[in-house]
């Protein structure tokens, strides 16, 4: 009996894993046109090159994951960074510490989340809405407290740390594996990663059966405000720079990574290592048509295509 | 009564390698009421579904006044005269009545303009004979369960139907409501029209039915005269085996474990009072909008009452707060089992873990070994087949899922299980089992309450029952009291006993 518990155990786990394989494949497919293509793409140097430029994206990506499988979605990511990167750079600037400055940074993205959280699980707001409203409020605060321009004169020490690599991987890889390893963890292994499954699934049952369903809520927005952060910080670090105007379109880009990678707008239907492949697919694809040098407008074209693909391969292979 | 008005002959269906039906016949008279009966998953559906083209038969034909027909979707059903009745009601709640008749073919005038006047003549003329007190211009959603109904009746009607499917027409109406129903369908049978009944109440096949079909596994096993048959030999045949009944046992504890004082949310809960002792089975009848279910709420802490107090065991519970309904040990057991109950992606396991996550997680890591272990050995005393806590629950029968809702109370060691419409959409043979459950719970001195729209369930299960009407507890009743005539009268009537 046991022997046949291992059975189902190992097929369960494969059918998760059936959505997941497809993104790979969807990657491995134009992994192999690009390669076809262009001779330099699968190279090493590249290939890390894509992963970097994917990174900011994945990070946001993993926190839209969350609150889409809650059932949720958060606008605000993009101006939330934003803010988060003025904070944090004129502080540095001011001469804060460069650690205490990120950590102000992030708690600002947090309380951002927190608000956002507040009004969608205790007032009863939209979360559409409430975060649509984020991304004006947000926008507007950045470019009021910079009065529009560009934040210059962001320490070396801190440009050194997120240009750095270990062991020849860049340090925005490290930093979106380590996000993407702890959401992962926080999915599969803990009762939060499960609240999230059941208020994204079936809202009405998380309540009857004691979910703290508010809560829970909560900390999906206060995570992706977080992670929205952190993706400010590795850009202005890269930059040198902190643009009030930073991360514009953010939102819609994470998105399309968590949809790409099977995460369901309805709620209670999303993986960490799907949004991630989603990702990467994102950044390939800029990556590819620069290589062959083919005018942006296209990459476009080919990412709405890739989109839309892939929702109608999930409706085939979900059958009805 | 003539020539068959619809035949349908060697109705096959496969998916891939599973059959889901197999060679089934089925013949309806004109001006017949026939019932289609069976356990869930014995095709049922799947016929009908065939029948107004929502899916297409693999192998069989259609006959409709003896000529062979071609249903290949739901449009070229309805022209053909064949009309479904839905068990979720398919309306849009926010047009009005008239609108909703005309929905996807409005009349028109020079062929562009709706016409309203016309709509609302037709709509009217209807509705006069079928229920005169519905307007065609109010907005539907604000009409009675019942009401809406009609207005699909009204629909078919219109559309010059001459066979009539409904599927469970009365899992939302109260007795009342189905009187009327039953006249009403008697009516139309009278005028021609062919219905086709299908209902798990056998009491309502009995009343309204001339003729039934019986299916199961997918297979045709008789088709038989109303008046021929009893329940049982009806229920035998869609099981397939004999059902036992179980008898009253009179409870022995005086321990009251939940005592409910004043308990209001105004005006759907009027000052409830009661009290229940340990291994009791408390039935809670009434009609349907009596406030049975707005009560249990209360009590499991989802929604905010007015006034009053719940005590366990003499100690006061935090009302509107789930979290500590269900730290004193109180569980809801939802009539709504989709909407309220199962999180149907989710792992059986981890359904069970919800309300007392606390119990599997040691460092915020959950210990899924132990919870598996838990959770496949409550299953394991509930019967669960197959016996696999991995799968998701959205994949189990409705009588499955309703195992593993009660395994998740008894996973969360709750002591009063409040069971709302326990068996609703469970089939006839699964439904035993949950009484055998229930009993069981009591008999280990658990406390159980029972909502039941259900007579004969209320009778069977209870050792005592409260009558509710209009948000009050209007009566106790005991014993021999508890009976269909009592249930009923003061359901509806105007007594009081308490």
């Amino acid at each position: 009996m046991t022997d046949t518990k291992e059975n189902l155990k190992s097929a369960l786990s494969l059918k998760f894993s059936i959505r997941d394989m497809g993104t790979l494949i969807g990657l491995v497919i134009i992994f192999a046109v690009f390669a076809f293509l262009s001779p330099v793409f699968l190279t090493v140097p590249n290939l890390i090159n894509i992963m970097q430029q994917s990174a900011i994206n994945a990070i946001v990506a993993l926190g839209m994951t969350l609150v889409i499988i809650s059932a949720g979605i958060d606008l605000s990511v993009g101006p939330v960074a934003a803010l988060a990167a003025v904070i944090c750079a004129s502080l540095m600037v001011a001469g804060v510490p460069s650690s205490l400055a990120v950590l102000l940074a992030l708690l600002g993205g947090a309380l951002y989340g927190l608000f956002n959280g507040v009004l969608i699980a205790y007032a009863g707001l939209q979360p559409f809405i409430v975060t649509l409203g984020g991304l004006s409020l947000c926008r507007a605060l950045a470019l009021i407290y910079t009065g529009g321009n560009p934040i210059f004169g962001i320490p070396q020490g801190f440009r050194d740390f997120i240009n750095g690599s270990l062991l020849g991987i860049p340090c925005p890889i490290i930093i979106a594996f380590l996000v993407a390893l702890i959401l992962w963890v926080v999915l599969k292994k803990t009762p939060l990663g499960e609240y999230i499954f059941a208020v994204g699934g079936n809202e009405e049952a998380a309540r009857v059966c004691g979910v703290p369903v508010a809560k829970t809520k909560i900390a999906v927005y206060v995570i992706s405000g977080v992670l929205a952060s952190i993706a400010a910080l590795i850009l202005v670090g890269r930059l040198g720079a902190a643009d009030p105007t930073l991360g514009n379109l953010w939102e819609m880009n994470a998105i399309a990574a968590a949809a790409i990678g099977g995460a369901s707008l309805m709620g209670g239907k999303g993986s960490v290592i799907g949004t991630i492949l989603g990702a990467i697919i994102l950044g390939t694809l800029i990556n590819g048509f620069t290589l062959l040098n083919i005018q942006s407008f296209y990459q476009l074209l080919a990412t709405g295509i890739i989109i839309i693909v892939a929702m109608l391969v999930d409706r085939a292979t979900r059958g009805r | 009564m003539g020539e068959e008005r619809l035949s349908m002959r060697g109705m096959t269906k496969k998916y891939g390698v599973v059959t889901v039906l197999k060679d089934v016949n089925f013949n309806v008279l004109p001006g017949e009421v026939h019932a289609l009966v069976g356990e869930n998953g014995a095709g049922k559906s799947t016929l009908l579904k065939m029948l107004s083209g929502v899916i297409k038969a693999t192998e069989g034909k259609i006959y409709l006044d003896g000529k062979e027909v071609e249903i290949s979707d739901p449009l070229s059903a309805r022209n053909l005269g064949i009309a479904m009745i839905h068990q979720e009601l398919q309306n849009v709640p926010e047009l009005t009545v008239f609108q909703n008749m005309f929905l996807g073919r409005p009349l028109k005038t020079g062929g562009l303009f709706v016409n309203k006047q016309d709509e609302i003549k037709q709509c009217a003329e209807v509705l006069k004979t079928l229920d005169p007190t519905i307007d065609p211009r109010s907005k539907i959603g604000s009409l009675k369960v019942s009401q809406q109904q009609i207005v699909e009746i009204a629909r078919a009607l219109l559309d010059k139907a001459k066979v009539i499917a409904m599927d469970e027409p009365t899992s939302s109406l109260t007795p009342s409501e189905f009187e009327k129903l039953a006249v009403l369908i008697r009516r139309l049978a009278s005028q021609g029209v062919s219905i086709i009944y299908v209902s798990h109440k056998m009491d309502e096949v009995f009343k309204v039915c001339d003729r039934a079909t019986v299916l199961r596994d997918g297979h045709f096993i008789e088709c038989v005269n109303m008046k021929d048959e009893t329940e049982d030999s009806i229920v035998t045949r869609m099981v397939g085996r004999k059902i036992e009944k179980v008898g009253h046992k009179s409870y022995q504890s005086k321990e009251c474990v939940l005592e409910i004082k004043d308990l209001a949310r105004e005006p759907v809960v009027k000052k409830a009072n009661l009290k229940v002792h340990r291994g009791e089975v408390l039935g809670i009848s009434g009609l349907v909008g009596a406030g049975r279910t707005e009560l249990f709420r209360l009590i499991a802490g989802l929604d905010k009452p007015t006034s009053g107090e719940v005590l366990v065991k003499g100690e006061k519970l935090k009302l509107h707060s789930v979290k500590d309904s269900i730290a004193h040990g109180i569980g809801l057991v939802p009539e709504d089992r989709k909407l309220e109950g199962i999180l149907k992606a989710q792992s059986i396991n981890i359904n069970m873990a919800m309300p007392d996550m606390k119990r599997y997680t040691s460092f915020s890591f959950i210990k899924r070994n132990f919870l598996r272990k838990i959770a496949f050995d409550i299953m394991k005393g509930l019967n669960l087949h197959p016996l696999d806590v991995d799968r998701a629950i959205g994949t189990l029968s409705g009588g499955n899922q309703q195992k593993v809702i009660i395994g998740r109370w008894l996973a969360s060691g709750t002591e009063i299980f409040l069971f709302d419409e326990p068996t609703r959409g469970i089939d006839v043979g699964a439904k035993s089992e949950i009484y055998a459950v229930i009993e069981d719970l009591a008999r280990q001195g658990k406390v159980v309450m029972v909502i039941s729209s259900e007579m004969p369930e209320i009778i069977r299960i209870s050792d005592r029952v409260l009558v509710m009407r209009e948000g009050q507890i209007v009566a106790e009743l005991e014993g021999d009291e508890i009976n269909e005539s009592n249930l009923g009268s003061y359901a509806i009537g105007q007594n009081t006993k308490l």
